[in-house]
């Protein structure tokens, strides 16, 4: 193959560190390289903290191309589409990988569409094979994994799943030369109209959550839903629901885990009246500590857990919320 | 107006999930079928979802016509069942060898270019291969703006398209003037069910086929961007710790005592 041009692109990284998920692509993009023998870049839309660009460095990235203009200091698809296919027609990668962001699920799909791209999604593992690339990706909500050969041609793009693997700094950091981008968004138009923004709740969010308590449908009624806040709380942590419960107002949809909802890497998760469906479990099998109370002994949930207590979440909740105070 | 709600059958992924959880979810001698037969095969539930979305919107007091079409290789009861729920028209594009969802979407966009349309729904992504493509691809194919995971569409004056998306941050609220795709997330809330004289009425509707020889595709709109190789169940980890205990009380104490003795609390 001749030369590939292997880059991880992103957006919003407003701190002087780059988020896990960049350092994740970053991570498996950077074993891609090594066997391809090229380079990786790093590509931000919007802007750049000076101290990231050490960070990028550090995982490997030898560039970073920056494109920035004031119509991408918030997130717009088309405006940020407009930019993607522009920076594409000036130095077109034959590889593009994405942290798989919110964002990111709908606008690398449709870049795909207007590049003619090959695109793979929920990607967890990429290698390079003969003139093209071998993508595995999460099928029936992670009950099976798919390996899809892609042998089109490029470009192709993949979205990375958050958490498929663990960021790891490189073996030796990088000297990194940041190249600025001109692209000319004068005549871009943004044809969704934003009418009411969603306000992102203060404080910190589930997917960042060292310790969550989720509660799942064995809570029986809404009122429930307290005895799991209780014990996150007791723990400093934060509350997790699986997805019945949220489409029954129990929880709100920002505490949703899963496929759909948020993918989350705690230290420890804890599972209360979740039976362990493959569509919630791909949201928290990354805790390093998952600890599971269900009443049925044979629920799925176990089969993912480090500990487990069988019996009923209604008793115990409140009894861990004590214990973990110190009072049990 | 009319609306498109683009629906795929897909196995059951509930039954998927239990045998996979059962550890009897089996892959053909082909490296990438499942064996078992006795999964049923749905409408993918946002789908579902979609149409239930456009049956609102009629019920809203829009004056509207709404058609289903499907590709794949053929799934005459999910189509009925739409005909049972209230679609007018339903359309199925057969298609006999395995296609990729690039492939897929290029048929799609193809058939809607071919008709005058308002608004496509789709769900947000389909429950087998949950690659949330398909959707995205058609926008651009057919220059229309796309708005994702939607739990509420409301039309205005049959050309805006107010909706609801449900985001990691909460609820925002969008409009963009139509035509456009939507896609529909379970948020939207229960579809309905037929009633049962519908249904009967539906059993005897035909869908209109469509042969993706009419859609003027070219066989590089078609070609396979992507090809699935494998399919294989990764493998759970299975070694839990399970707590004794003669009480809650005593099996919660013990749990906390083993958490802190390995640094976990
Ligand atoms: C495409 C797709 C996407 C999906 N995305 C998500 C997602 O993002 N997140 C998600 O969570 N789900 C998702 N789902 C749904 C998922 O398949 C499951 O249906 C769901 O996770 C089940 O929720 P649950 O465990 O709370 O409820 P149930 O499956 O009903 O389980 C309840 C459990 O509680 C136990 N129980 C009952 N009473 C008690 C008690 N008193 N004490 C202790 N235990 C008790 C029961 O034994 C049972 O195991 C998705 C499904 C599909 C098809
Ligand atoms: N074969 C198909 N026929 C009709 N619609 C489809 C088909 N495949 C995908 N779609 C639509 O695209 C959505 C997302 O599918 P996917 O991109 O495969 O996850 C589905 O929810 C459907 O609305």
């Amino acid at each position: 193959m001749s030369q590939t041009t292997v880059v991880v692109c992103s957006w919003g990284q407003k701190g002087e560190m780059l988020s896990d998920e960049v350092r994740e692509s970053l991570t498996l993009a950077r074993g891609l390289c090594e066997s391809l023998g090229t380079s990786l870049r790093l590509l931000l839309l919007g802007g750049l903290e000076t101290a990231a660009v050490e960070d990028a460095g550090a995982y490997g990235a030898a560039n970073i191309d920056l494109i920035e203009d004031e119509k991408l200091e918030e997130f717009s698809p088309d405006i940020y589409l407009d930019a993607l296919a522009q920076y594409f027609a000036a130095r077109p990668p034959q590889l593009l990988l994405f942290p798989q962001t919110f964002e990111a699920r709908s606008l690398v799909p449709c870049l795909a569409g207007r590049l003619g791209a090959s695109i793979v999604m929920n990607t967890v593992a990429l290698e390079a094979c003969g003139d093209g690339f071998l993508a595995t990706a999460c099928g029936y909500g992670g009950d099976t994994r798919v390996v899809y050969e892609c042998t089109a041609g490029a470009p192709y793009l993949f979205a990375i799943n958050p958490n498929a693997l663990d960021a790891q700094p490189a073996a030796q950091a990088h000297g990194v030369s940041v190249d600025t981008v001109a692209v000319d968004l004068s005549s871009s138009v943004e044809r969704v109209r934003v009418l009411k923004r969603a306000e992102a709740a203060e404080g910190p969010r589930l997917e960042h959550a060292q310790t969550i308590v989720a509660g799942g449908r064995g809570l029986g009624v809404a009122a429930n839903f307290r005895l799991v806040e209780e014990l996150a709380e007791a723990l400093g942590g934060m509350a997790g629901a699986s997805r019945p419960i949220v489409d029954d107002g129990w929880a709100t949809p920002a505490q949703q885990v899963g496929l759909t909802g948020k993918i989350t890497k705690p230290a420890l998760y804890v599972a209360a009246g979740i039976s362990g469906a493959s569509q919630h479990m791909v949201g928290c099998t990354a805790a390093k500590t998952l600890v599971a109370v269900n009443r049925d002994p044979d629920a799925a949930v176990f089969r993912y857990a480090d500990f487990g207590i069988v019996g009923d979440c209604l008793e115990l909740l409140p009894e861990l919320t004590k214990a973990v105070a110190g009072q049990g | 107006m009319r609306i498109v709600v683009c629906a795929k059958e897909v196995l059951d992924p509930d039954a998927v999930n239990n045998y996979a959880l059962e550890g009897r979810l089996v892959i053909g001698d082909d490296g990438k079928s499942l064996t078992q037969s006795t999964i049923p095969r749905l409408m993918n539930a946002y789908d579902e979802q979609s149409l239930e979305c456009a049956l609102r919107i009629r019920e809203s007091g829009v004056d509207c016509s709404i058609t289903v079409v499907s590709v794949g290789p053929g799934s005459p009861d999910m189509l009925k069942h739409c005909a049972g729920l209230g679609a007018d028209e339903i359309v199925e594009i057969p298609v006999e060898s395995e296609i990729d969802y690039h492939a897929v979407a290029a048929i799609l966009a193809a058939y809607l270019r071919g008709g005058e349309v308002d608004l496509v729904l789709c769900g947000r992504q389909a429950s087998d291969d949950d690659q949330g493509v398909v959707p995205a691809l058609i926008a651009e194919a057919l220059g229309m703006p796309l708005i994702t995971i939607a739990r509420k569409v409301e039309v205005e004056g049959n050309a805006t398209i107010r909706v609801v998306r449900v985001t990691p941050d909460g609820d925002e609220t969008v409009e963009v003037s139509g035509p456009a795709v939507v896609t529909i997330s379970n948020e939207l809330g229960e579809p309905r069910y037929p009633t049962m004289q519908a249904k009967m009425k539906a059993r005897k509707r035909k869908p209109v086929v469509v042969s993706p020889a009419e859609l003027s595709l070219d066989d590089s709109a078609i070609a396979a961007k992507v090809t699935m190789v494998k399919q294989f169940v990764p493998t759970v980890r299975g070694d839990c710790e399970f707590i004794e205990g003669t009480s809650p009380a005593d099996k919660a104490q013990r749990l906390v005592t083993r958490l802190r003795e390995e640094n976990i609390l």
